[in-house]
């Protein structure tokens, strides 16, 4: 029996194999940030108990307000809606974190659930990127400063999305990955378009684990 | 006229003379010069007729100079790049642009509409509703003749090779219109601070100032105000500007459609197949100032459509902006003062003038101005009548009352080679009216004007002549002022940068309230008088109407056809308003207008697609395993936006052999199937199982850990909605599975069901669908085949039984299995995580290999669930069946403490009788006959009517393991024809009916294979 091989909703493209270190030839780049780790978090905002126990578990605030993106180093935690939360980790840091979440929120109302198999994120780069996110979402990317995400249309599917470094990161679910991929690259098609090589060499290794 | 004798070199004119271009109209190749319109091009080499008019096939050429034009409508390129319709006033020419004209049949000398036309007199209002009525059994052939000399041009047949696209905009101010007034308008929104997008339509900013460049503003020049107010635009980097944008909507909450042409003027060899030719801009915007100018209506006067005549406006532009003269020896016809200084422009260029002004008494300034020009002036004289064949040659001039709108006497007979007049100005207020609003009449403006602060409510301005401030100087002041305002209402303060807005016009006389120049003859007697071109709606169609009781404006729009068309009678409505009140007795401003709907101009089927086409036109949802089944030679169907792999054909296998053999497999051996696409939510908290109880219609309070359980969603008539298998993870911990399809909607039903009316409940939802890939491995060797793969848990028949599920480890990868069964086959279902999902399924097909194992598709799952009577919802329900019509209240927990969703209306009469159209098996006689999905069901094969229905065929397959068809229906009172009273009454026989055929077949149960259950629980 051949080692079980992890496969990122986007692998069947070969995104690796195209990608090339961005430069000035494209305005806009992107590639797929592979085999995260995605758990949903459900809870009261209003509760302190269950507020502290997030956050404290986390060592990162947990977001109250609509919209806030809370980012550390290896974590995020995404606001969703009023009592719901995507908290994006290492993929490996999964199953431990789950077991602590549960562990603090004995007693306090809540859901922490594994969705890793379901999410992947793009990384949108290039001088260009925001005019391909006018094309494919509804939202004012004018008002999405850093520190906060926000859930909008993509074509006709939908895409959490956030300012990270010099671009976006678009989160979005599996089923809708080659859509959504597809979707993105016609729109920056008039910019000139390239697969950007990641800067996080390990995750390639990781993906054949 | 001599090709290319129109041609003049006018200075200051938009025409690039350094850069000569050739493009072919009709197989004839023209001179043209960058700057050119296709319709200016044309006029400057002395084409004058273009097309024959749509009812009478009568002559007709050019008329305006934009959108507005009603009559040059024409076909662009070939092939699949073809447009048909372009108004050539519209189109910019390019090196080696080929387009022709889209009437005139067989030509344009010869059209057979134009024999009708001479009989004119006979095809009234209505004539082909009236004519063609009967007998009705000859409509189709009428209609054949009536569409094939109707219509304009011809669509592509071929596929649109071109790319669009759509971007969105948030702006806090949106400037519509990019003439003088939108230019301060933006100008002073832009100085405030505001992000402001300004669009128009043209391919440069400056609307009708580009027609009037011996207009002064501030002391400058037409040219150089604008080159200084568009770089000052310019330098304002919160200030965007798009040309060759048209807003063609306004809809509710300031959202504006407009459409951008971005290569339309570019030779076709030069356009970039990674560019959009057209974009949609969807704009949402604070603050909307519309500064969408006006349009000048033509007055209306018999044979006032012969190639030739122009609106007054038109005639200036073409000379100012486009260096043509539409004539040498011109007569021109006003009502206001609009016309004078393009009369005087024409003289100066040595076009001899004629003017006739309606009014009496002008302007003294003016009039000094004409006479020094050198043009001759009639006062109080109009224009009864223009004689010519295929173009003008002469106009018949009337002396009129100076009050009253009738003739008193006769005027001089004037050659001239064109005509042109101004009956006023008509403010485009189509985008003020699109989401609602209604144009006010104003008297003394004689126009309907969008009122400048008439719906500050709504974040709608309206500047310049839009307003109906048709007087430069006042234009640029209001627009100003209106700005600021806008800004004001965004908070911010008032810009006072001087900016001198004075102008030199002479004070404006009062225009005469005229629309159709009298001829002294009864309406219908003298030479046909056209208000709407593009319809053929003369004088006299409008006053049929009314004299055939068409009082309201909508109607007669309707009966006459006026204001219909690509150019949405921007030349004729308003004409025609006020030609229908006088007919009426009513003031226009009773008349009022009809309604102005987006679009204002025709937008491109692919501009409105934009993205949404070909492999992006709607999301396609992929499982982990899709690259498995395309692998093994999948044929796939869409089940929601999922593609399902539908069947795996082998090398000359149908669907029916595939089918057939996949079936086989699956009850002989092992099969396997994708069953990712099944909704799952992940539902946690103290109160689950109180959750379930309300939301399902049956029990799980007592449903252990490790247990699973088949329930039915009603909605709150108590009709099935969904089903599924949840399972109990833990005792607040359970996952629901739901169907394909309805996935989204049942977390939305949970959802709003906890959110609303149970937000005491501690419970939680999450949906799981895309984090989940399930391989259901199906059949009697299906233990075996997961027995090799899964060494962490016992598959014993008496450790893990029907109906429970286990955690464990396939393939190396951490799995919840569960024991459940869509076929009725020994069967389990192996979740993973999705990134594992593409791995777990080879290892399955490498672990099955020795037993054969089949993928198989959407439509064998099918054929092995009705094989055992499982229902599907949405195919076998329908919305109206409850549990009991589905012979199912075995899924129903009556004695549950607290109610659950659809209980009570089991209470209802019409739910509670007993005779409703209820689900059972249906076999026919010929085990061959497969009978048709949704067939009839009617109670003899006495066809002739009046038949009763009692009920319809929902699935119908043949089945391989029986060797027969059987088929699943919705018969009335269905389940007691069955039974022995049934049977003995022979209410068991019934005859489905589709295709004229009735097919007898027997009521029998549902459960056509392993009726005790047997399989699945070996």
């Amino acid at each position: 029996m051949s080692k079980p091989m992890l496969q990122s909703p986007l692998h069947h493209l070969g995104l690796a194999k195209q990608a090339v270190k961005p430069d000035g030839r494209h305005g806009v780049w992107a590639n797929e940030v592979p085999l995260a780790g995605y758990i949903a978090l459900r809870g009261d905002a209003t509760s302190a108990a269950f507020v502290d126990a997030v956050s404290k578990t986390l060592g990162l605030a947990l977001p109250t307000q609509p919209c806030g993106l809370a980012q550390a180093a290896d974590a995020k935690i995404a606001w969703l809606s009023p009592d719901e939360w995507l908290l994006v980790c290492a993929r490996d840091k999964v199953p431990v974190t789950i077991a602590a979440l549960q562990a603090a929120l004995v007693g306090v109302r809540s859901q922490v659930v594994d969705n890793s198999g379901g999410y992947t994120q793009v990384l949108l780069t290039g001088a260009n990127a925001r005019e391909v996110l006018a094309h494919c979402t509804v939202y004012d990317i004018d008002h999405l400063d850093a520190g906060r995400v926000v859930g909008t249309t993509f074509g006709k599917s939908a895409v959490i999305l956030h300012r990270q470094d010099r671009g976006f990161c678009l989160i979005f679910r599996r089923s809708f990955a080659e859509y959504i991929w597809r979707f993105m690259v016609r729109a920056a098609t008039p910019y000139g378009f390239g697969v950007a090589a990641r800067d996080d060499a390990d995750a390639t290794a990781r993906e054949t684990v | 006229m001599t090709q290319g004798s129109n041609r003049l070199k006018i200075a200051t004119s938009r025409i690039n003379f350094e850069r000569p271009l050739s493009i072919t109209f009709d197989g004839k190749s023209y001179p043209a010069y960058a700057g050119d319109t296709l319709a200016s091009a044309l006029l400057g080499s002395g084409v004058r007729m273009l097309g024959r008019s749509f009812k009478y096939g009568r002559p007709r050429g050019i008329i305006g100079a934009g959108p507005e034009e009603p009559n040059a409508l024409i076909q662009l390129e070939q092939g699949a790049q073809t447009v048909p319709n372009l108004k050539a006033t519209q189109v910019e020419v390019y090196s080696g642009l080929k387009a022709r004209r889209t009437t005139g049949w067989p030509s344009l000398n010869v059209d057979a509409k134009s024999i009708g036309g001479r009989f004119s007199r006979f095809m009234p209002a209505g004539f082909y509703y009236k004519t063609f009525k009967y007998p009705a059994a000859l409509w189709p052939r009428y209609e054949h003749i009536i569409r094939h000399a109707a219509g304009y041009g011809s669509a592509p047949l071929e596929t649109d090779p071109d790319l669009y696209d759509h971007k969105h905009h948030h702006v806090q101010v949106l400037v519509v219109g990019g003439g003088a007034s939108g230019l301060v308008a933006a100008l002073t929104a832009g100085q405030a601070g505001l992000r402001v997008l300004l669009l128009d339509e043209q391919n440069e900013l400056g609307g009708w100032l580009l027609s009037q460049p011996n207009a002064s503003i501030g002391g400058k020049t037409a040219p150089a105000w604008l080159k200084a107010i568009a770089a000052e635009l310019e330098s304002l980097p919160n200030v965007s500007i798009l040309t060759r944008t048209s807003a063609f909507a306004l809809h509710d909450m300031n959202a504006i459609q407009a459409v951008e042409q971005l290569q339309d003027h570019l030779p076709l060899a030069h356009r970039s197949h990674d560019q959009p030719r057209q974009r949609l801009h969807r704009i949402r915007a604070d603050r909307i100032i519309l500064a969408s100018g006006a349009i000048e209506r033509p007055l209306v006067y018999g044979n006032n459509d012969l190639p030739g005549i122009f609106t007054a406006s038109a005639m200036t532009t073409y000379l100012n902006r486009y260096s043509v003269a539409c004539g040498h020896n011109v007569l021109l016809m006003t009502s206001n003062d609009h016309v004078y200084q393009g009369a005087i422009d024409l003289a100066r260029a040595g076009v001899r003038v004629t003017l006739a002004d309606t009014r009496a008494q002008i302007n003294a300034t003016l009039e000094q101005r004409a006479k020094v020009a050198g043009i001759q002036l009639y006062k109080g004289y109009g224009i009864a009548q223009a004689n010519g064949r295929r173009g003008v040659h002469s106009a018949q001039l009337v002396k009129l009352d100076a009050a009253d709108n009738r003739v008193t006497g006769t005027g001089p007979l004037v050659s001239c080679d064109a005509i042109a007049s101004s009956g006023g100005l008509s403010p485009t207020v189509h985008l003020y009216c699109h989401d609602g609003g209604r144009p006010v009449w104003d008297e003394a403006k004689l126009a309907y004007i969008a009122p400048a602060l008439g719906r500050e409510s709504a974040s709608i301005f309206v500047a310049g002549s839009a307003c109906g401030e048709f007087g430069l100087a006042a234009a640029l002041q209001q627009s100003r002022s209106v700005a600021n305002a806008a800004a004001a209402s965004l908070g911010k303060t008032a810009v006072d940068t001087p900016l001198d807005l004075s102008s030199d016009e002479p004070v404006a006389t009062p225009a005469r309230r005229i629309f159709r120049v009298p001829d002294g003859k009864p309406e219908g007697h003298g030479a046909k008088a056209f208000v709407d071109y593009q319809n053929d709606v003369a004088v006299s169609d409008i006053q049929l109407a009314v004299r055939e009781n068409y009082k309201s404006i909508e109607h007669i729009k309707r009966y006459t056809a006026l204001g219909f068309g690509t150019d949405q009678g921007k030349l004729s409505n308003v004409n025609g308003f006020a030609i229908a009140a006088d007919a009426l007795g009513k003031h226009i401003s009773e008349v009022g207008t009809t309604t102005y709907r987006p679009a204002y101009s025709p937008v491109t089927f692919g501009t409105l697609a934009g993205a949404h086409e070909g492999d992006t036109f709607e999301p396609k949802r992929y499982t982990a395993m899709h690259p498995a089944h395309v692998a093994r030679g999948a044929l796939f169907e869409p089940v929601g936006q999922w593609l399902r792999p539908w069947y795996f054909p082998k090398a000359g296998e149908d669907m029916h052999a595939a089918v057939q053999r996949e079936c086989r497999a699956t009850r002989r051996s092992v099969g396997m199937m994708d069953a990712s696409t099944l909704g799952k939510i992940d539902i946690r908290g103290k109160d689950v199982r109180e959750f379930l109880n309300r939301v399902y219609a049956n029990a799980w309070t007592n449903l252990a850990p490790g247990k699973c359980r088949y329930g039915l969603m009603l909605d709150e008539n108590g009709m099935v909605f969904d089903d599924g298998v949840t399972s109990c993870i833990a005792d607040d911990h359970f996952v629901m599975t739901t169907t394909t399809g309805g996935a989204g909607r049942v977390m939305t039903w949970l959802e709003k069901w906890h959110q609303t009316e149970w937000p005491e409940l501690d419970v939680y939802m999450t949906s799981v669908t895309d984090h989940w890939a399930t391989a259901a491995v199906v059949g009697p060797n299906s233990r075996k085949v997961l027995q090799k793969i899964c060494g962490d848990i016992d598959l014993s028949a008496d450790a893990f039984k029907f109906m429970d599920w286990r955690e464990g480890t396939v393939a190396g990868v951490p799995a919840r299995v569960f024991r459940i069964s869509f076929s009725g086959e020994l069967a389990f279902e192996v979740n993973v995580d999705a990134t594992y999902g593409h791995h777990v399924w080879e290892a399955l097909m490498d672990a099955g290999r020795e037993f054969d194992i089949t993928p198989y598709g959407t439509e064998s799952m099918h054929v092995l669930r009705a094989e055992k009577g499982f229902i599907i919802v949405g195919q076998d329900t329908d919305g109206s069946m409850t549990p009991f019509d589905l012979d199912m209240g075995w899924a129903v927990g009556m004695k549950k403490p607290y109610s659950f969703i659809g209980k009570r209306s089991f209470k209802r009469s019409d739910t509670a009788r007993s005779d409703r159209k209820q689900l059972v098996g249906l076999l026919t006689d010929d085990p061959k006959e497969v009978l048709r999905e949704g067939a009839q069901i009617i109670e003899s094969n006495n066809t002739s009517p009046p038949v009763k229905m009692l009920g319809h065929v929902t699935s119908s397959y043949f089945s391989p393991e029986l060797g027969r068809s059987i088929a699943m229906a919705v018969v009335r009172d269905g389940i007691a024809r069955k039974k022995p009273e049934g049977q003995q009454a022979g209410r068991d026989v019934v005859y489905a009916w589709a295709g004229g055929k009735a097919v007898r077949a027997k009521i029998v149960s549902y459960v056509f294979v392993d009726p005790k259950g047997e399989r699945q629980n070996v």
